[in-house]
């Protein structure tokens, strides 16, 4: 009897499979247009699924490990069961891999029913406390009636008496096995994930973020430009469908996994927001319906059930509630911690940009202080609204080479807006000191410079953005630097990430550019600067999510800290999986309340080093940190720490005394803040 | 961003100032080896630059010609070429900090004193005394004058060799330009005086031949007042004329206004307003050149604090603000506002020690800042973190001594403990600010307070220490400064007692501490003559007791200084106050209800009586030394500070030389009676190396 109905239930599943799979399709496909190479995409499934995304899951190795037991074993298994049951190729040998493929599988499950018992806050519960069991019913049930064909079992062993109520009891087993795998794949169960996830993985929109055999640093973090040419476009995501299809297509891979919940500083804090439960929602709304199934932490301070949605209402109401509340939004930091921690490859950051990109553009909604900022930059281009004039009046007494004057320099210094910030203005000097020490031709742009355009693009003014970049690319293209170097990690990053996508054939905008944490550590390899022994206390270091996540330079700053003689005390949470200080995304603009602040924690962390002294690399992150009441730790930029560390030879000390009145000595260098 | 207005740049003339706030040219009396920029000057100018000031313009009434007189005040000589290697110094330590620093220079004229150094005759356009300095001089003739012209010019070639960046034509102060310009003391009737034109010919000889000299590279400006404040003198709308005059030479590149003129006791209180005096009270004057001249104008007088200067910039009034005392008592000023710090700025109380000291030839010094104009001893502004081993430190008094003794040990990473039997710190400056207009010198306690917080400093208020308690902290260094009482019992006749209704006389704090009530009609015998004696007067007849202070120095409020008596006389004049001098307290008895005191005249021994009901006696402190003894012979230094160290700036050798014990040290007034200064002087170079 098995022998007739496992090949009708197997092939059944499939076809029922299928069905799902073009049903679930057809839900990606309401996205916008987006082409792809199919058939290059598809061929790069392995790649990207055993080196790229085994690279994260690989960070927790107990699910790693229970995941390639699991996975593997199923894939095997499944292939398997088609051509010895579903087929009927009676071959003792695929028999026992079979067998072999089964038990891989079903230790797996063992194991994933260990990881929910009792399951951690960042799991979602609902149908995925049912997975383990269901894995184990598929590779139990697989096992046995494989156990006949590997001749463990004599054949026939089911067709009678006893074997017949075994029969129908496995029948029963298989059954649920299937269903949940073959079926739920297609149908919106748990194993979905498999299903969408390859796809996901073939038609990535950021294709650049995955390695290549070639090997190399792969990444892509800058945000895509919204093309602002068609007056008829709606900018940015109003809708689900909206989105790309692949988009769509990516969050549908979402595991539930909730490493981005674990990670978000915003949901830390206990802000409106939850990176799984803003994925989920738009799966929720690709499908229409509503949130009440979604069983996993929800968006703190809003319950499950109130919300839902489809794939062509609005996701965020005028009035009222649809799918998602606008706070939801504007909570984000764009710190990337979600996606850095995605086993699945999501790109969490796009989604919510492409929707604030919405608010902010159609409907002129950028909360609290935002719409203010935004007006600031378009009138003065910068984000305070100070006299664009008076951007070097802090370093009039600095002489600071212009590049209107000189046209080229080896270093072009992008100082940014924290020229406006007297806090930021002490970086600066302290960087200046430091580059004149090292004798380094440099040269600023002063008034010609303008807001980089991060916080505008980050809050969703894609047309400010532009406008600042282009103009911007203009002026960097009339002078001659073989590098740009800027104190600001967000800076550093659209000059290096996102401009080149608005540069033209006449001003192209491939810069090399580098965060002042690189260029010291240059200067430093190369001799160029000397320093006094460290005497300070015990130092941590701040990673800022633009310099390490957005751009992976987590070593030159802890390289410049053990130049100077530090050894730096590492926070639990440090590298990739630093906590943003809540600076980013224009997060201090928008101001979304929560329970607690986000840079509260991040001291916190650091209080937990002991550390005296925090050292950071950018003035988001000063600015938050210092923010903090104290006592707290000290808070320096590496510059200023640099700075401090000098010993500089002066002019007056290489050229014989004056006549006549005895000089007076002098100490090293000081930086006058 | 905050503080805008005070941060934006400034061009005077071929200078970029990177920001609104100046050190104004004051007399430092600092120089050394005949008028020379040594390395205390250098140092005093550098700390300023350091601090972020955005120009300083040193060197007030520096002198070009050998016959003003430097000498008395140690002014700058700059008519000499051997002022300009030490001008390269000077201007190498305040560029080296993106500051930006010119002198003053000028001719005193009448405005000195000839009896002394060179024994110069000193000239003045009509040969008319001067009454502060009681100088005479001479009339000035045209070839003085024409020799003036050209040593003017030799002065601004100097400092412009020397590396400065410009410099300032006196024309205030009655110095011999504006001699000139006022009718009051020009009465010539050739081409130097008489009408408008020939009254500014001498000025404007001066600043044609220095613009000539030094080409356009170089800022040269001019200090002028805004108003004389004499019926006979130059008012507001003369100097508008004035200004407008020069202005339109287009040779000078910015105007420095000084309101009143100084020439008699009680206008020149008014050129350095003390804290009677409300905020910026001359600010209209500045205002009004401003508003007739193209260039920058700068005025200081009583401008302290940085909101008060934004306030200014941010209103227009003027171009760039004076701090000059601010600076004495905090360089650091403008750092402090970068760093967000600005609880943290000392500032100044407008006391007027600086000026004080300087009218009498002394140094310039601050009543709260010791380490002002002696950094170049190492007196530091920040005191760094002691790498040494972490001391507990008792700290006994919360006076001046006390609370800077506290602060520095605090800031040299130590535990204090600082015990004060009083339920506020401050000492005897809480007194001090109960008399009237005297409120703000509470300001040196205010700053004190926010910074021992800030330190987590043990307060231990309204806890008298005694032996037992500090013995119980087990300290490794006791610090007393328990100050002392007033000193009534000297002379028995007095009729002093400790029991308040027994007592005959009481004293002047008794009465500002308001632990007795004024009387109708009040007797102060004040033999020290500095602020308390006056102060209390104040009090009394402000709450409206018919008073009479008696001295037997030679006029109440003898010891108060050149820019503060003054301020007080018009107060006890105005509340008809009698000021009675040459009378020694004789005795005091009771006769019914009244008091008589017996007054006897100090150059005939004649007695005279007053029939009071109340008399107050001002005879200063007497130290309190009670727990000092009780302590001396436990501590391991046996009470004893080394006086060589000390004075050298040096560490304390019993702090590293071992022993058994405390290490035991007295500050201010309960060793012996000095001043605030004294006390703080002593704290900070005593626990600067603890």
């Amino acid at each position: 009897m098995l022998d007739t109905l496992l090949p009708i239930l197997l092939f059944s599943a499939l076809a029922l499979a299928a069905i799902g799979a073009v049903r679930r399709v057809r839900l990606w496909r309401q996205g916008r247009p987006s082409s792809v190479p199919v058939i290059k995409g598809l061929m790069q499934v392995p790649r990207r699924y055993l080196v790229d995304l085994h690279h994260v899951v690989e960070r927790d190795k107990y699910i790693s490990h229970t995941h390639v037991a699991t996975a593997g074993g199923f894939v095997l298994a499944a292939l398997l069961a088609i051509v010895v049951h579903g087929l009927g190729l009676d071959s003792a040998i695929l028999a026992w891999v079979l067998l072999a493929a089964t038990t891989s599988m079903f230790i797996g499950s063992l194991l994933v029913a260990k990881r929910r018992s009792p399951p951690p806050s960042r799991l979602s519960k609902g149908p995925w406390m049912r997975l383990p069991k269901s894995l184990m019913a598929f590779s139990i049930g697989m096992f046995v009636v494989t156990l006949p064909t590997a001749g463990i079992l004599p054949e026939g062993v089911f067709q009678s008496g006893v074997g017949w109520f075994a029969a129908l009891v496995l029948a029963a087993v298989i059954v649920w096995g299937l269903g949940e795998m073959f079926f739920g794949m297609t149908w919106g169960g748990p194993m979905k994930h498999a299903f969408a996830g390859a796809l996901h993985l073939a038609f990535h929109r950021r294709p650049e973020r995955f390695s290549d055999a070639t090997g190399g640093e792969h990444r892509s973090t800058g945000l895509k430009a919204l093309k602002l040419d068609d007056e008829s476009a709606k900018l940015g995501v109003e809708k689900p469908a909206d989105f790309t299809w692949n988009q769509l297509l990516g969050f549908d891979a979402c595991v539930q996994c909730g490493r981005c919940e674990a990670m978000c500083p915003a949901f830390a804090a206990g802000q409106p927001l939850n990176p799984k439960k803003l994925i989920q929602d738009m799966v929720v709304g690709m499908a229409g319906g509503s949130d009440a199934h979604y069983a996993g932490s929800p968006y703190p301070g809003k319950p499950v059930g109130e919300h839902k949605g489809d794939p062509h209402g609005p996701i965020v109401a005028r009035e009222g509630t649809t799918l998602v509340d606008a706070e939801t939004l504007w909570s984000c930091t764009t710190c990337r911690a979600c996606v850095e921690e995605c086993p699945m490859m999501i790109e969490h950051v796009d989604a919510i940009v492409d929707m604030r990109r919405f608010l902010t553009l159609e409907h002129g909604n950028t909360p609290n202080k935002g719409a203010e900022v935004l007006d600031n930059l378009i009138a003065t281009d910068n984000p305070g609204g100070f006299d664009p004039d008076s951007r070097l009046h802090w370093a009039a007494d600095l002489n600071l080479p212009l590049m209107s004057d000189k046209k080229e320099a080896e270093v072009l210094l992008w100082l940014g807006d924290g020229v406006f910030d007297m806090r930021n203005q002490r970086t600066l000097r302290a960087f200046i000191s430091v580059l004149r020490a090292a004798q380094v031709d440099f040269a600023v742009l002063g008034t010609e410079e303008r807001d980089s355009g991060d916080v505008a693009r980050r809050l969703g003014d894609e047309a400010t953005f532009q406008s600042l970049a282009r103009r911007n690319i203009q002026t960097l293209s009339r002078y001659r630097f073989s590098r740009i170097v800027t104190c600001d990690p967000h800076s550093f990053h659209v000059l290096k990430n996102e401009y080149g996508e608005l540069g033209t054939p006449q001003t192209p905008a491939d810069y090399h550019v580098q965060h002042h944490s690189t260029y010291i550590n240059e200067l430093v390899v190369a001799g160029r600067l000397t320093f006094k022994a460290w005497k300070g206390g015990s130092v941590t270091y701040h990673d800022p999510c633009y310099l390490g996540r957005y751009n992976g330079e987590y070593e030159a700053p802890r390289d410049v800290l053990r130049a100077l003689g530090i050894e730096v005390k590492e926070m639990a949470r440090s590298g990739y999986r630093s906590r943003c200080c809540g600076g980013g995304g224009g997060a201090p603009i928008t101001d979304i309340p929560g329970k607690q602040r986000i840079p509260d924690m991040r001291m916190e962390d650091v209080r937990e080093t002991g550390a005296d002294l925090v050292a950071v690399g950018c003035p988001q992150c000063t600015a938050m940190l210092e923010g903090v009441v104290e006592p707290r730790a000290a808070i320096k930029d590496i510059a200023e720490l640099v700075a401090d560390a000098l010993i500089i030879e002066t002019a007056a000390e290489k050229s014989p005394q004056r006549q006549e009145a005895p000089a007076t000595p002098r100490p090293a260098l000081e930086v006058t803040p | 961003m905050a503080f805008e207005a005070l941060f934006k740049p400034i061009q005077i003339g071929s200078q970029t100032i990177r920001n609104r706030v100046v050190s104004t040219a004051h007399a430092e009396v600092y120089a050394t080896d005949g008028g020379m920029t040594t390395e205390r000057y250098v140092k005093y100018y550098e700390e300023k630059a350091k601090g972020g000031c955005g120009l300083c313009i040193c060197g007030g009434s520096s002198i070009v010609s050998i016959d003003s007189p430097q000498g008395w005040w140690s002014s700058v000589n700059l008519s000499t070429d051997r002022i300009i290697p030490h001008f390269q110094n000077l201007a190498d330590a305040v560029h080296k900090h993106g500051g930006k620093i010119m002198i003053q220079i000028t001719h005193m004229g009448r405005r000195s004193r000839w009896d002394g150094h060179d024994w110069s005759t000193l000239v003045s356009p009509s040969g008319i005394r001067e009454p502060v300095h009681r100088s005479t001089c001479k009339t000035i003739e045209v070839e003085e004058i024409h020799r003036i012209i050209y040593d003017f010019t030799q002065a601004a070639r100097r400092a412009k060799e020397g590396g400065l960046d410009g410099v300032e034509l006196s024309a205030v102060h009655q110095h011999l330009i504006d001699q000139f310009w006022s009718p009051r003391v020009n009465k010539r009737t050739d081409e130097w005086g008489g009408s408008f034109e020939n009254r500014m010919r001498f000025g404007m000889e001066v600043l044609k031949a220095v613009r000539a000299e030094v080409g356009d590279d170089f800022v040269v400006g001019m200090r002028i007042t805004g108003d004389e404040f004499h019926p006979d003198g130059l008012t507001h709308e003369d100097m508008k004329q004035i200004a407008a005059y020069y202005d339109a030479t287009g040779m000078v590149d910015y105007f420095g206004v000084v309101g009143s003129g100084c020439d008699t006791h009680n206008t020149l209180a008014n050129v350095i307003p003390n804290m009677s005096f409300p905020p910026e009270p001359f600010l209209h004057l500045a205002s009004g050149i401003k508003e007739v001249v193209n260039v920058p104008v700068i005025h200081a007088q009583n401008i302290k604090d940085p909101n008060q200067a934004q306030r200014i910039l941010e209103g227009g009034y003027v171009d760039l603000v004076g701090m000059t005392r601010a600076h004495i008592a905090d360089p650091h000023l403008i750092a402090k506002i970068k760093m967000g710090q600005i609880d943290q700025i000392k500032q100044c109380v407008g006391a007027n020690y600086c000026i004080d000291r300087q009218y009498q030839g002394l140094d310039v010094l601050c009543i709260q800042n010791a380490a002002t104009s002696r950094e170049y001893m190492g007196l530091p502004h920040i005191i760094e973190k002691s790498e040494g081993p972490k001391r507990k430190v008792v700290v006994v008094g919360g006076g001046p001594a006390g609370m800077e003794a506290a602060r520095v040990c605090a800031e040299r990473g130590h535990e204090v403990t600082l015990f004060e039997a009083n339920e506020q710190i401050g000492g005897q400056i809480t007194i001090a600010s109960k008399a009237p207009q005297r409120d703000q010198i509470a300001g040196i306690t205010r700053w004190y307070q926010l910074e021992l917080n800030r330190l987590e400093v043990d307060q231990r208020l309204g806890t008298r220490a005694d032996e037992a308690t500090i013995q119980d902290l087990r300290p490794d260094v006791v610090i007393l400064a328990t100050g002392g009482q007033p000193f009534l019992t000297q002379v028995p006749e007095w009729g002093y007692d400790a029991d308040t209704d027994k007592s005959l006389v009481v004293s002047t704090w008794d009465i500002l501490e308001g632990r007795v009530a004024p009387g109708k009609n009040v007797l102060i015998f004040d033999t020290i003559c500095e602020f308390s004696g006056v102060s209390a007067a104040d009090y009394l007849a402000d709450k409206g007791s018919r008073v009479e202070i008696v001295t037997d120095d030679i006029k109440p409020g003898a010891a108060v200084g050149g820019t503060t008596f003054p301020t007080y006389y018009r107060s006890l004049y105005e509340k008809e106050v009698i000021m009675t001098s040459d009378l020694a307290l004789h005795k005091v008895y009771r006769e019914g209800d009244s008091l008589v005191a017996v007054l006897e005249n100090e150059y005939t021994g004649a007695l005279e009586e007053r029939v009071v009901d109340q008399v107050v006696v001002e005879n200063g402190v007497r130290p309190d030394e009670a727990l000092y003894y009780s302590l001396k012979e436990r501590s391991r230094n046996k009470g004893q500070t080394d006086i060589e160290a000390l004075y050298a700036i040096k560490p304390q050798p019993c702090l590293t030389d071992g022993g058994e014990g405390f290490a035991l040290f007295r500050l201010g007034d309960c060793t012996a009676p000095r001043n605030t200064h004294a006390a703080i002087y002593d704290a900070l170079r005593l626990c600067k190396d603890f």
